[in-house]
């Protein structure tokens, strides 16, 4: 029989992966725009880039755990299709302001 | 050994776009018999991406600079300008979407309806990244290439 259900992991890495593909573009923005902000990132690990993975990598985490314990350890609880459309608006606002902005604003 | 590097991170970056599409049909039929078999190619798929991620990254921290000096140098700069700013970025998206492929894999996918729709656009949208980071890195690889013909 047929449901309709995703797992708590599937909710709370999938808000994770959106939210943290955004700050992804964000950070690439701040970065570029800043030399401070770069040669700090620079100083952290001995290369921007590192710094920025790990970054992003590191609040994947954290934002993944910290929904998976929303609502007394039950996780986030949002429809399977409000799921989707918000991993899929994540990668794809993400992606056009990483292009749009070496392409037009950088 | 720079070139061993650089094969290798396409190797695996086109496996895992490979694996992706390969995922996606699976998907599209998914039962009972086929669970498996899906569950394990997502621990591929991020697997390969993961190789080719730091096996790329390596290559970029440790060496990327000379082709960078070649290429801002020739007729071609916008393939470091533009295309590997985007692509050095936009691959962390797709390192994300596919750690997160073994999770939303793990879901009953022959009885969810709703976990198999999550599945196919995620393993489409790995694919389609994949295939972007593909060509983006062909027009770096022109871009050196254009970079060292005699003017």
């Amino acid at each position: 029989m047929e449901n309709t259900t995703v797992s708590k992991h599937s909710v709370s890495f999938g808000l994770a992966l959106a939210i943290t593909c955004v700050v992804n573009a964000l950070i690439v923005v701040v970065k570029e725009k800043s030399a401070v902000v770069m040669d700090g990132m620079r100083k952290i690990t001995g290369h921007h880039w590192i710094t920025h993975t790990v970054i992003v990598l590191v609040l994947f985490v954290i934002f993944a755990l910290l929904f998976s314990r929303a609502n007394g350890g039950q996780g986030m609880k949002i429809t399977a299709s409000r799921l989707i459309n918000i991993v899929v608006a994540g990668v794809v606002i993400s992606g056009i302001s990483i292009v749009g902005f070496y392409l037009f604003a950088d | 050994m720079n070139e061993v590097i650089l094969m290798s991170h396409v190797l695996f970056g086109v496996g895992c776009m490979v694996a992706a599409v390969w995922l996606f049909v699976d998907v599209l039929n998914a039962n009972e018999g086929n669970l498996a078999r899906i569950r394990i190619i997502s621990w591929g798929a991020a697997v390969f991406m993961w190789l080719a991620f730091l096996i790329g990254g390596y290559f970029y921290v440790t060496a990327y600079k000379a082709d960078k000096a070649i290429i801002l140098n020739g007729p071609w700069p916008f393939a470091h300008d533009l295309v590997m700013e985007t692509k050095e970025h936009m691959v962390i998206m797709l390192l994300l979407l596919v750690t997160y492929l073994p999770i939303a894999a793990s879901n009953n996918l022959a009885v969810s309806k709703d976990a198999r729709k999550l599945m196919l656009w995620v393993t489409g949208m790995i694919a389609l990244l994949a295939l972007a980071m593909d060509g983006e890195g062909a027009i770096i690889a022109m871009g050196v290439k254009m970079g060292l013909l005699p003017k």
